[in-house]
């Protein structure tokens, strides 16, 4: 009561709650469990990252999406076994690569695709610090499409182990451990990797980036 | 010990430190290009960063319903209850049991219980036709009982003054 006799009314307001926001954990146990809307929030979490790194190793959308849902249908089939040593993602991304990777194989096989780790092997003294030129147009800018497109190309030559690696070091900007992680080898082999992949595409795209 | 391809791109992404660092910058001392490679590597870093980005994903939440229903498509296939184990009576090993069982209890049956049967109709026969057979003789009384002691059935003719040979017991 206040001094007047008049009934105090006090607004008590409670802070705006912020949504929870489960973690990672939270979901991977309720998929354990068998729930599937946990997994569609794990997918909704992590499917444009996926997606994106997948078609960038494959630079087809529809391929892209198809890889990303065979990939995590593969997740949801193994989630039981996830004992969580490394976070979803990193396991995740280690499925999808596998995925990616077994899919340009197969293409590799069957004729699709031109890649070739010769290209570094024969060309590339890792001695040397002479890449050999590819196309070059002195001093001749060249259009953001045409760029694009030459990357996609530099790119589709790289065998699927170095396309990863470079795509997972320079785009996602993985460590080096997350990227053995995610391919399931040492650190050393994706060192090497990456330079090799590197020297291939200063190989070709010497020229594209020399005239920006 | 690393090789020269793992330092090199350790070293070009920053990642050699201390005593590694000093040592490998001495090995590339008789190199003077390297600096210009080690350049060039990150140039292209940065031209890939700037020219590669994948589209967005179209229609997400579709990419989820379409999952989802793959999940649901297979689960019966693999999460449903749990499979029994196989019985060990399969349709064709109940066949085979049934006609091993119905032949042995056909040669069971051809070997003991035809006999017997044949012994008790036999007998069967023969009190009956004792029992249908006319006495002219009131006094004669025929009593069939089967004696447990001797498991025989026993045919008991009061006032039969003789067995006529054709009905003599064998």
């Amino acid at each position: 009561m206040s001094l007047d006799g008049e009934p105090v009314t006090r607004s008590i307001t409670a802070p705006a709650a912020a949504p929870v926001v489960p973690e990672d954990g939270d979901l991977v146990a309720r998929c354990q469990h068998g729930d599937t809307a946990a997994f569609s929030e794990l997918v909704t979490r992590y499917r444009g990252k996926v997606y994106a790194m997948i078609y960038n190793m494959v630079h087809n959308e529809q391929d892209a999406w198809d890889l990303a849902q065979d990939g995590f249908l593969k997740a949801w089939k193994s989630i039981a076994r996830f004992r969580g040593q490394s976070s979803f993602y990193t396991w995740l991304y280690r499925i999808m690569m596998n995925v990616t990777i077994d899919s340009l194989r197969r293409r590799h096989v069957e004729g699709e695709t031109e890649f070739d780790d010769s290209i570094g092997l024969r060309n590339i003294d890792p001695n040397s610090f002479t890449t050999p030129r590819t196309e070059a147009l002195p001093n001749e800018k060249i259009a953001g499409d045409e760029i694009r497109a030459r990357i996609d190309a530099a790119i589709s030559r790289l065998s699927p182990e170095h396309r990863a690696v470079i795509l997972m070091r320079e785009i996602d900007g993985m460590e080096y451990q997350e990227i053995a992680d995610s391919l399931g080898c040492s650190i050393g082999t994706v060192m090497s990797r990456l330079f090799y992949a590197r020297k291939k595409m200063q190989s070709m795209l010497r020229d594209v980036y020399e005239n920006l | 010990m690393k090789t020269f391809e793992e330092k090199f791109t350790a070293w070009v992404d920053g990642r050699l430190t201390g005593a590694e660092l000093a040592a490998f910058e001495r090995e590339l001392e008789a190199r003077p290009e390297a600096t210009a490679e080690k350049q060039a590597a990150l140039q292209l870093g940065d031209l890939l960063r700037a020219h590669i980005a994948a589209p967005p994903l179209r229609n997400p939440d579709f990419f989820n319903h379409q999952l989802l229903q793959s999940i649901r498509q297979q689960q019966p296939q693999s999460s449903s209850a749990p499979r029994r184990s196989p019985s060990f009576w399969s349709l064709p090993r109940m066949a085979f049991s049934g006609a091993f069982l119905l032949l042995l209890a056909t040669i069971f049956y051809s070997a003991a219980v035809p006999n017997t049967r044949r012994e008790v109709r036999h007998n069967q026969q023969y009190v009956s036709n004792i029992l249908n057979a006319r006495s002219d003789d009131p006094d004669i009384t025929a009593t069939s009982f089967h004696s447990k002691e001797n498991n025989v059935n026993v045919l008991w003719l009061d006032g039969l003054g003789y067995m006529p040979r054709d009905h003599k017991l064998k």
